[in-house]
């Protein structure tokens, strides 16, 4: 009890850095989540499109045109090229067709003319070209089907008139998810800094080799002040957790009462963990209390870069996230990521879950066994 | 008197140098122990290895008639510790500092209450209670890290140069709190290499070099041991090599210097060297400002013993 009281004293010593990193996740967190709340309404876009008709008056030549009209907004500019190109560079219009005299006659007959075009190569004038081509496409079938100008004409307008039925099934609100994903991403910054700040801190003065020794010739058992000490630490990152997850309730609102909520809640909590391992481990071998600041923004600040805390994972380069492999944040972050396009929970949709889960808890197993080892061969002095 | 503790051919080496060697000691109850030696004589390793901190090559050492090992928790319980360095915690307050390290041993509230009252009163820190180590002396340091070394009540206390680089009056509080532990019960073992610190305070030295005892006794025993009986000396500002000469001529001197104004006469024996060497110099006309005689010190043994001094 008396390791667990000193432990709060120190603790309370150091909460300028709980605030610190409580106070950045709140606010480059929140920063993040805005940034993340796009619009994702769907608006149909129609091409601006100049049709210069050189052609004389038929009934193929007039159906084009018209089903031009219906699917692009038409523009009218001088029919002059220093107008047209002027149009075409600001961006007036985005495709220019230019349909030869004799077009319809000519096409009937089979000899497929050429239409010419000038676009801006955009995306609008992509989707001109698309429009003109499948128009072609369907009126060239009908054609050589042997059929006459008038039956040509009602069977492409029947054909193009059918339009696909789209039904979206998915209930996902993936701008929400996205949401809960950037403040718990950013969470695993705040939380290893501060876990790795405070525990070394802490343990840096428990382990000071002149407290040490006034420690192991005391009569209580130098084991049982470390099981205190590991309970201590373990009760504080459980604290820890628990604050950032009321948190992300008090910011993220009815969003995180959800399936994927639990589960981003879960992912946090192994991460914690792991980031207490960690903590362990580097308080063990760190008793210059100078030294921590550097620790906490190599350890800390570098894998939250390496593995997409700050910047979303499908940002950064490949080589980045081949070397982020090796750190645990990557399999955290991962499972974020993952979770938040799980539209149905069953086992194949849990799997990379699962994964990472699990490696998250061989790095915690490999990061206690590695403080056993280096505490063992340390616990004699001289 | 029973032996507190029984020290026998301990021996530490490391790798090529041994730190101690074939040491051999007891210490009785309610005694206060001096190990007084030059830094680097193997004091505080003896200590170290007495409370199992260290392992050592060979020996065996006893504690209140047991067996000392690291698990020894009955025998550590009677054991207070007060180590050269200071060993607080820089967040904890004097009092929150105090009671910590008194509650790894004592874990009634209460109790534990009372003794770190009783620790804060003994080294003279009521008006510091509140205050964090980084804030206090280097002398009021000090004092902390005692009362955090006997809150708990030991029987046996061991103090480890408990006064290096202590203002004298933070000195003489801990000398002071020193001879209080001892006269409630206490039996300690002070290590030094202050020579007059173990004079004042100790009943029995143990004079230690290169690991080894040179010498053990009482302080009259000791300096028995020195072959002179008195030191005279006199301030004399211009004096002439022939009365240094006259001086060497006189009965029981052993050695005579003249550096600086000091006049260093040094007698193997004798009870009136004193009025002798005051009746030659009224009788020569020797003007001089002071004069006074000193019996040989705990150092006197040393360079008798080493040939070197305990501050070399």
């Amino acid at each position: 009890m008396i390791v667990f009281k000193a432990f709060l004293k120190i603790l309370n010593k150091n909460k300028s850095i709980i605030i610190l990193y409580t106070v950045i996740l709140v606010v480059f967190g929140g920063i993040n989540m805005n940034a993340s709340d796009t619009n994702t309404n769907f608006v149909a876009s129609k091409p601006n499109v100049m049709i210069i008709n050189n052609d004389e008056k038929n009934e193929i030549t007039d159906n084009f045109i018209k089903y031009l009209k219906d699917n692009s907004k038409i523009i009218k500019l001088k029919n002059n090229e220093d107008a047209i190109n002027d149009g075409l560079f600001y961006r007036d219009v985005n495709f220019v067709i230019y349909i030869p005299k004799g077009y319809g006659k000519d096409f009937m007959a089979g000899k497929n003319p050429e239409i010419e075009i000038k676009t801006t190569k955009d995306y609008k004038a992509s989707l001109a070209d698309m429009l003109i081509t499948r128009y072609i496409q369907v009126a060239s079938t009908y054609r050589d089907m042997g059929n006459t100008d008038t039956e040509l004409v009602k069977n492409v307008n029947e054909t193009l008139a059918k339009q696909g039925e789209v039904t979206i099934t998915s209930k996902l609100d993936t701008n929400k998810l996205e949401r809960i994903t950037f403040y718990y991403n950013f969470a695993s910054y705040s939380i290893l800094a501060c876990l790795v700040y405070v525990i070394c801190l802490v343990l840096s003065s428990f382990k000071d080799i002149k407290i040490q020794k006034r420690t192991i010739i005391s009569s209580t058992n130098y084991k049982k002040i470390n099981r205190y000490l590991l309970l201590s630490n373990g009760l504080f990152s459980l604290i820890l957790w628990s604050l950032y997850v009321i948190l992300s309730f008090i910011l993220l609102g009815n969003d995180m009462f959800s399936k994927q909520g639990a589960i981003y809640m879960l992912n946090c909590f192994v991460f914690t963990i792991v980031a207490t391992t960690i903590a362990m481990f580097i308080g063990s071998i760190v008793l210059n209390k100078n030294a921590i600041n550097g620790i906490v923004n190599v350890i800390a600040l570098g894998s939250s870069f390496l593995c997409g805390a700050f910047v979303p994972m499908q940002w950064l380069p490949k080589g980045v996230l081949r070397v982020a492999h090796i750190l645990p944040s990557y399999y955290y972050i991962s499972t974020n990521e993952a979770v938040k396009s799980i539209e149905t929970f069953d086992k194949e949709s849990l799997k990379p879950v699962c994964i990472n889960t699990l490696v998250l808890l061989g790095f915690a197993l490999f990061f206690v066994i590695l403080t056993n080892v280096y505490s063992k061969k340390k616990q004699k002095i001289g | 008197m029973s032996n507190i503790i029984e020290v026998s051919n301990l021996t530490k080496s490391y790798k090529e140098l041994t730190a101690v060697d074939d040491l051999s000691f007891e210490v009785y109850e309610g005694e206060i122990l001096g190990l007084l030696g030059p830094n680097g004589s193997g004091k505080s390793t003896t200590i170290n290895c007495i409370l199992s901190l260290l392992n050592f090559s060979n020996g065996s050492i006893k504690i209140f008639g047991e067996e000392m090992k690291p698990d020894s928790y009955g025998i550590k319980e009677k054991i207070g510790v007060v180590f050269q360095e200071v060993s607080v915690f820089d967040e904890l307050t004097v009092y929150e500092n105090i009671d910590y390290f008194c509650g790894l041993y004592v874990k009634d509230k209460e109790k534990r209450k009372e003794y770190v009252e009783d620790a804060i009163n003994l080294v003279g820190l009521m008006d510091f209670k509140k205050f964090y180590p980084k804030k206090l002396s280097g002398g009021l340091l000090r004092r902390l890290n005692i009362a955090c070394g006997i809150a708990h009540k030991p029987k046996l206390i061991f103090l480890d140069e408990p006064t290096v680089a202590v203002d004298p009056q933070s000195r003489n509080n801990i000398l002071d709190g020193i001879k209080k532990l001892r006269d409630e019960g206490a039996t300690i073992v002070y290590t030094t290499h202050y020579m007059e610190e173990v004079e004042i305070l100790c009943d029995r030295v143990i004079i230690l070099d290169k690991g080894k005892v040179l010498a053990k006794g009482t302080c009259d025993e000791l300096k028995e041991l020195a072959k002179i009986e008195e030191k005279i000396s006199v301030e004399v500002n211009k004096l002439d090599n022939k009365y240094v000469e006259e001086i060497k001529n006189l009965d029981n001197v052993a050695d005579v210097s003249y550096n600086g104004n000091v006049l260093l006469i040094v007698y193997e024996k004798g009870k009136n060297n004193l009025s002798d060497i005051m009746g030659l110099l009224k009788k020569e006309n020797i003007k001089y400002n002071k004069i006074y005689s000193e019996r040989p010190t705990l150092n006197d043994v040393f360079l008798e013993l080493t040939g070197k001094e305990l501050r070399d």
